[in-house]
């Protein structure tokens, strides 16, 4: 397969690309997009790159092993990209959950990104694909109800993640302004929710009992993982300049989804609320649990027409996006 | 012999013949008292205990069900009455359905509203209905979309625009957005009247709502004109409407800035904070909502929007004439409470 694959690289505008490098493949995104890379008919060549092999890496991928954390990563992911003659690169390594680790979390999400975009420009790559999220348009109480791409990247002020990930859009624009060249798509999916994605949020929502910010209902948006990577797919397939939302249509309230599942959940002042939650949230992420609680109190609900034209109508809404996770976990007491 | 036979058959049906028809009556009373019956019992399980629904025999102690349902309403603190449905903006049709009888009564009743000018109202969206703010709360906003809503009972209810201080207001932010309440900015202008429907707007923002009484009914500063932008962009009719008597509903005699930055100030009413939450319920003024004729600017063009001047003697004149409203229903009116 890689043998035939490598007469179609061709140094041109590209409709259907010959070789893929995927990034970060300890993630959701980049393990489920190398999967349906792979079951592509066309001789299609996967490079899964990370820092060490996953436990189930398909056979018919090609894995090398790159630290995005390391100062000179960007030589050798250079080298790997020129040496396969990559031409589209798909940046997922980034922290689905975040870590204690604030330093190493900064290594990897803004510095380890710095190094990629080098990368590119140094091997020629010609498309770059980036996972980002909704999360970094942060959740303001003067949000506006819908969030458009255009809107500016205002994070939340106490995630680290989230802050080095603003960092990185911003590095990420500046570059791709002066490598005209390489077609950037940036996607922003926001909460995925599905039968396979675990991250924090979604073991957040799986517990029995919730804790959730009192007198606040702010309507949530989800997408299903199928949504997402079938987006990531098209962005790596086809050329889509810019940035997208990647969203579920429609929306619904958090009482909603609470009581769509079943779930009792605990509504406490938020004072009270951060207070409970500070010694768990130190421990697990690294940041005050009003990093956290914040995205379950104002809206940050973003506007996914741009990403429906270009990547076609999602096939879950938000509500069954969230039934498909509910049914999954067997936490479905409908009352 | 034939008949006799018959004569026979009927003397031998006719007593079972009735004696059935008593019994299959009795029967259907009795079934039919037993669907109610179980119906009754299904309906109980459904608001009480939802998990004893596969085992229909089973008692439960109404103490353990009080219970149970006390448990369920104080996980969720009643926002569980909802349909779940809500569209884009959050608006709950069954919120609205529910509180459709106390905004009726509020109308009526309690500041038995007159609306004067209907006929100036547009038959359909898009159109931006530019009103006086005043009150603390927004009753205005409520009562003037429910008095859209009594005209034009078939069309898509109007939202009205919300400060931002009130969209992240504890306790009022989910009910203020199911009942159609919006944030209030641009974008979210720009997507409403994409879709067509009527948006109340309040210009003058916190600052018409927080002005002192002695201030009452006169208009304040229009924002940056925000509205008059809106409307050249896209096109839509402006609508000036005058509100009179939600001032005295909420009579705020002085603003108190406490220390702290958790409210921008607390304003001092006759009830509030004297009477404590009690204090935050309206006064029983009269009220008058009379509307204006449309203006319409769409001649002028989307690039008249980058004309400032323009824009601010436009903004001004949206402003006296929704002050000459106000001051023409003010001359009508007899007393503040009649």
């Amino acid at each position: 397969m890689s043998s035939e694959a490598t007469h179609l690289v061709k140094r041109s505008p590209i409709s259907a690309p010959g070789v893929v490098a995927v990034t970060g493949l300890h993630t959701f995104v980049a393990d489920g997009l190398v999967r349906r890379l792979l079951q592509r008919p066309a001789g299609l060549r996967v490079i899964g790159l990370d820092c060490r092999r996953p436990m189930r890496f398909p056979d018919d991928a090609r894995f090398s092993r790159v630290d995005l954390t390391q100062p000179t990563a960007d030589g050798a992911l250079a080298e790997i990209l020129a040496a396969e003659r990559v031409e589209v690169v798909v940046h997922a390594a980034f922290r689905t959950d975040p870590t204690p680790d604030l330093e190493l979390d900064h290594e990897l999400e803004t510095i380890g990104s710095l190094h990629v975009m080098n990368a590119c420009a140094a091997a020629k790559v010609k498309r770059l694909v980036v996972a980002s999220s909704t999360e970094l348009y942060g959740p303001w109480p003067d949000n506006p109800n819908f969030l458009s791409e255009s809107h500016p990247l205002r994070g939340h002020p106490r995630a680290h993640s989230v802050r080095d990930r603003v960092e990185m859009e911003t590095l990420l624009a500046d570059w791709a302004a002066r490598h005209p060249d390489v077609e950037v798509t940036v996607l922003r999916p926001c909460w995925i929710f599905g039968p396979r994605h675990w991250s924090r949020v979604t073991r957040y929502f799986s517990l029995p009992m919730l804790a959730v910010p009192l007198g606040f209902d702010p309507l949530m948006q989800l997408v299903h993982e199928d949504d997402v990577l079938r987006a990531f797919e098209r962005a790596v397939l086809q050329p889509h300049p810019g940035v997208f939302n990647v969203v579920g249509s429609g929306v619904l309230p958090l009482s909603t989804l609470l009581r769509l599942a079943g779930k009792r959940s605990w509504r406490l002042p938020g004072p009270m609320l951060h207070r409970l939650a500070y010694f768990p949230s130190q421990g697990q992420t690294g940041d005050p649990p009003e990093a956290f609680y914040d995205y379950l109190r104002y809206l940050w609900v973003a506007d996914g027409r741009r990403g429906w034209d270009a990547f076609g109508e999602p096939t879950y809404t938000t509500r069954e996006a969230w039934i498909s996770f509910v049914s999954s976990r067997r936490m479905r007491r409908y009352r | 012999m034939s008949d006799e036979s018959d004569d026979v058959d009927i003397s031998a049906q006719d007593p079972v013949a009735s004696a059935a028809g008593g019994e299959s009556a009795q029967d259907a009373e009795l079934a039919a008292v037993r669907e109610a019956l179980d119906g009754l019992r299904r309906e109980i399980q459904l608001r009480f205990g939802a998990e004893h629904e596969d085992a229909p025999g089973e008692r439960r102690l109404p103490a353990s069900a009080l219970f149970a349902e006390l448990r369920r309403r104080l996980s969720t603190l009643g926002m569980s009455e909802r349909s779940g449905e809500v569209d884009e903006f959050g608006m709950d049709e069954v919120v609205v359905r529910r509180a459709r009888p106390v905004l009726d009564f509020l109308y009526e009743r309690y500041w038995r509203v007159d609306l004067e000018g209907a006929e100036h109202l547009p038959e359909k969206g898009p159109a931006l209905l530019v009103a006086n703010r005043s009150g603390l709360l927004p009753y205005d906003g409520l009562m003037l979309t429910h008095a859209i809503e009594r005209l034009r009972p078939a069309a898509e209810r109007a939202r009205f625009f919300v400060a931002d201080w009130l969209m992240t207001l504890p306790f009022a932010q989910p009910y203020l957005a199911r009942l159609g309440g919006v944030r209030a900015c641009r974008e979210n202008a720009e997507r409403l009247l994409a879709a067509d429907r009527l948006v109340v707007v309040f210009p003058e923002g916190v600052k018409g709502a927080a002005k002192a009484f002695r201030d009452r009914y006169r208009l304040q500063r229009f924002g940056r004109g925000g509205v008059i932008r809106v409307a050249l962009e896209t096109g839509v009719p402006l609508v000036p409407i005058g509100i009179v008597g939600a001032e005295e509903a909420h009579p705020v005699l002085f603003k108190w800035t406490p220390p702290g930055r958790a409210l921008p100030f607390v304003p001092v009413t006759p009830t509030f904070p004297l009477l404590g939450p009690l204090g935050v319920l309206p006064l029983p003024s009269k009220w008058v909502i009379r509307i204006g004729e449309p203006v319409e600017l769409s001649q002028l063009g989307p690039d008249a929007a980058r004309d400032e001047l323009l824009l601010s003697r436009l903004t001004e004149d949206l402003r006296a004439e929704i002050q000459a409203l106000v001051d023409s229903a003010l001359r009508e009116r007899e007393s503040v409470w009649s």
